[in-house]
């Protein structure tokens, strides 16, 4: 039959002007499209040359072999794995039978996974898979420093809880498999660290499981839907996290419930605009609904930026770097530069360009300098890829100290064992 | 109703009438013509005319936006800004992937600046009495020791040029190799140093790693060995170890074949994609030595030539740091051969051709924890160059072969989660074993980090023959 459909209904116009116009309400610009420059004529010589990288089309490689994907059973709910009620039990048991694997490297120090990852397929951005590049660098940098380990997945657990929802099962997964780790802390692959000499004040955390970047006010009063930030937070491994992992999963499933559950959020929550569930405002309307159960394991810490937003930080480097120097962590010198909406591995952002990707170059020069300034280089300027030498050579190199004590630093070294 | 329409129409008539009449006639006819009719009547026809009007509109719009659809309306401009849009996007775009720099002084690209022929470089002031510095700050610093549960503490170097590649599949690729490389040192706890800075501008390209090694050992005397991997080379068997007990005695281990170095000369016989070099006086001996056929401009163009001339095979082109070094150790052979280590026992260097083409064979027949042509321990692309633009091997080839290797090593890691990719060309991951409410019993099984000798009593029938 015709129906409306076919030529427009009201409903399918509003659709069409608010997301017409959504970014300019948002951000008063609108989507920037980033497309990879193909010059016209060139092709026609270079197709024919096997060894030319250019001219070759990336989709001839991946070969999506074999079974489908697992279709889910309808009338089930979704569920991230067999229920599991006595994990602090097992996973104490595992920890007593192997004293190689401790979850506490020193007093104080718990032993910490950083996840993080990205797709398994080529960036559609033509640079994108670059500041992916130099995003897990910055990491390895962090982590190293600070004697923690990576995990960087590129896999899709579970087909049904794909993007932003991803980081569940994968967590539920690595908690699992890893009951030496006490602490797992998920990152965003467009968040960076730009203050390599903080370290993270594990003791403020010894009575909680969830530590996320927010204010309480907006969470719990306001029920605001950035008010804490799902791109940077720590998750000890425990009985409660998998119960609090049971309790978000529920809105991730692709397709009816995703959508159906973004309504409720973008009703429940304030400020939220229209889209399907993301993880973020489900957690945000599973605190303020359930405070009581969940509330006192969770630290929304304000006190420094687990996750700042880059959008407020990035023009202050320079006046950061005059006034201030690293191990603040907050808005001196902050912890992490979270690149919120700028998307360069996707074509579409939420800013323009230019803007995203120049700020990221500074943001990782910003950090890298920290991290060069131990071999006695800096950056050229923060804006600069080249590298010139603040410290000279001398023939006694044990004596050379750099400024921030990073080179050996405390919260690197080993415990010493008294006996033995 | 139908009166109204009967009234309507004879008004529209006459009121076009009217109209037809206005246009001829002068103002004076109009006003003629309008007196005739009462003034009740003549708004009622001024009402009649704006309904139909509106009618008449909305029918045309709802048929208009059926066709053309409502976000046209406001096409065209949009369209420009558009175009705009994407124009200054390839620009910024285009400026990222150049090798253009801001803090480039100006005007200077014309001329660089080369050592000249008579000029002598040094990667650094002389160290000496680097055993016995390295043994007092050990001492000092119990906290750092250079083992770590036993086992020597190694720090594994690698890296990438600042700028993106020519061609975006290849930074794909880098991202693709440092995960593998995150992967293998987790398992076994080594530390990664991802280089992305010319440290020295001289010995920029393949030399540049010969200042970062001698600067991670300098600054990181807590260090044993520096491992060496060039950033096209994978790790393809998770389980296997480095067997470091072998090299007590030795301070430079190198992938390669005696007989091809001894007697042969072949620019070949020894492989720098990957090698370990201990943190000592000897080694940075060596790198002092090693290096002045580096520095860029004239100097690297003759030593190329003298390397073609001495070394068999060896095309022309400027020195490297593979051709460099085999030179050095043929022609300074008392002084440096008795401890470097020449290992072909397994692949720690594993060129690529021939060994990917067997992975199905292997994952058929063998199993992780043997590195050498069974399981290779390391698969090299030499040759393909994904971040550059031109290869010496077909493109298709490398890059399936690039993802087959990653995916074959990425197997090893995804059992230990209970998962595997599709196929060794499939990024999508299958699930293959179930999961249970015991977990751990099956990590206490598949776990590679664990007590090795509790794995080895299962496997003990397996040797190589």
């Amino acid at each position: 039959m015709l129906g409306a459909g076919k030529f427009g209904t009201p409903a399918q116009d509003l659709d069409d002007l608010t997301t017409h116009f959504y970014a300019s309400r948002k951000h008063a610009e609108p989507h920037r499209v980033l497309v990879e420059a193909q010059p016209e004529n060139e092709n026609e010589n270079q197709s024919n040359d096997p060894k030319n990288y250019a001219t070759f089309d990336f989709n001839k490689i991946l070969k999506d072999e074999g079974g489908e994907d697992e279709k889910p059973d309808p009338n089930k709910p979704y569920t991230l794995g067999p229920k599991i009620s006595d994990w602090d039990e097992q996973r104490g048991e595992w920890l007593k039978r192997n004293p190689n694997f401790p979850n506490f490297i020193r007093e104080n120090k718990p032993r910490v996974l950083l996840v993080t990852g990205s797709s398994p397929k080529p960036c559609e951005n033509p640079v994108g898979d670059h500041y992916l590049l130099k995003s897990i660098k910055n990491k390895i940098d962090y982590c190293r420093l600070h004697g923690i380990e990576i995990f960087y997945n590129m896999a899709l657990l579970d087909a049904e809880m794909a993007g932003f929802w991803a980081k569940l099962p994968l967590i539920r997964k690595l908690l699992l498999s890893h009951p030496e780790v006490e602490f797992l802390w998920w990152m965003d692959s467009d968040a960076m660290f730009t203050d390599m000499a903080f370290e993270l004040p594990w003791e403020r955390y010894k009575d909680v499981n969830l530590v996320m970047h927010g204010w309480n006010e907006m969470v719990y009063d306001q029920k605001n839907w950035i008010g804490l930030n799902t791109g940077s937070f720590l998750l000890r491994n425990n009985q409660w996290a998998l119960d609090l992992l049971d309790a978000w999963a529920p809105m991730g499933p692709k397709g009816k419930i995703r959508d159906e559950a973004g309504k409720i959020l973008t009703r429940e929550l304030k400020g939220r605009p229209v889209f399907e569930a993301d993880d973020q405002s489900a957690m945000v309307y599973l605190l303020a609904t359930q405070r009581d159960t969940w509330g006192n394991k969770v630290y929304l810490e304000s006190g420094y930026y687990l996750h700042g937003y880059w959008g407020i930080l990035v023009d202050k480097y320079e006046e950061m770097i005059e006034n201030y120097h690293p191990g603040f962590g907050d808005h001196r010198w902050p912890l992490v530069t979270h690149f919120v909406g700028c998307k360069p591995c996707g074509k579409f952002g939420d800013y323009p360009v230019e803007k995203c990707l120049k700020q990221m170059d500074r943001a990782f020069n910003f950090g890298d300098n920290q991290v060069l300034q131990i071999y006695g280089f800096t950056h050229k300027s923060l804006a600069s890829r080249r590298v010139k030498r603040v410290r000279n050579e001398t023939g006694n190199p044990l004596e050379a100290k750099d400024d921030l004590g990073l080179m050996h630093p405390a919260f690197k070294a080993v415990k010493v064992s008294t006996s033995s | 109703m139908g009166q109204d329409n009967g009234s309507t129409f004879t008004t529209q008539k006459r009121s076009s009438g009217v109209g037809a009449s206005a246009l001829p006639t002068t103002a004076n006819g109009r006003a003629a013509a309008r007196t005739m009719i009462p003034r009740g009547r003549q708004i009622h026809k001024t009402f009649n005319n704006i309904k139909i009007t509106i009618l008449c509109g909305f029918v045309t719009i709802l048929v208009l936006r059926g066709t053309i659809g409502i976000g046209n309306l406001s096409s065209s401009e949009a369209d420009a800004v558009n175009q705009n849009l994407i124009e200054e996007t390839n620009r910024v775009l285009a400026e990222i992937r150049s090798d253009k720099d801001p803090d480039d002084p100006a005007g200077s690209t014309d001329e660089p600046q080369f050592l000249s022929l008579n000029d002598t470089y040094a990667l650094g002031p002389k160290i000496l009495g680097w055993d016995q510095q390295r043994k007092v700050w050990l001492s000092q610093n119990p906290e750092f020791p250079s083992s770590v549960n036993g086992k020597p503490r190694i720090l594994l170097l690698t890296g990438s040029p600042p700028n993106p590649c020519d061609n975006p599949i290849g930074d794909h690729y880098l991202l693709k190799a440092v995960k593998n490389k995150i992967d293998y040192c987790r398992i076994h706890g080594i530390e990664i140093v991802y280089n992305m800075a010319h440290l020295d501008k001289e010995l920029a390209g393949y030399w540049a790693k010969l200042p970062m090694i001698r600067r991670l050992m300098l600054s990181h005397p807590e260090v044993e060995w520096i491992w060496w991997m060039d950033s096209d080379a994978m790790f393809t068997d998770m389980v296997f170890e480095v067997p470091l007990s072998k090299y007590t005695n030795h301070n430079l281990v190198i992938h390669g074949y005696p007989d091809l170095l001894f007697e042969q000369k072949s620019w070949i016989a020894l492989n720098t994609g990957s090698f370990l070099f201990r943190n000592c006086q000897w080694s940075l001996d060596l790198l002092d030595t090693w290096a002045p056929m580096g520095p860029k401009g004239p100097i690297r163009e003759e030593a190329g030539k003298v390397l073609t001339a001495n070394l068999k095979g060896r095309p022309a082109f400027e020195a490297d740091d593979q051709s460099a070094l085999i030179y050095l150790l043929l022609s300074q052979k008392e002084k440096w051969m008795d401890k470097v280590y020449v290992e072909n026992q397994y692949y720690l260097h594993g060129y690529w051709l021939g060994l990917v083409e067997r992975y199905e064979e292997m994952i058929e027949k063998y199993h992780p924890g043997l590195g050498d042509e069974r399981w290779p321990f390391v698969t090299h692309f030499v040759g393909c160059k994904p971040c550059g633009s031109y290869g010496d091997y077909p493109v298709e080839k490398c890059l399936k072969s690039m993802e087959r290797a990653f995916n074959f090593a990425d197997n090893q890691v995804l059992k230990f989660y209970g998962f595997g990719h599709r196929g060794l060309l499939s990024p999508k991951i299958k699930r293959i074993t179930n999961e249970t409410a015991k977990p751990l019993e099956y990590v206490d099984q598949v776990d590679i980090r664990r007590p090795v000798h509790e794995k080895e009593s299962s496997r003990s029938s397996e040797t190589k023959s």
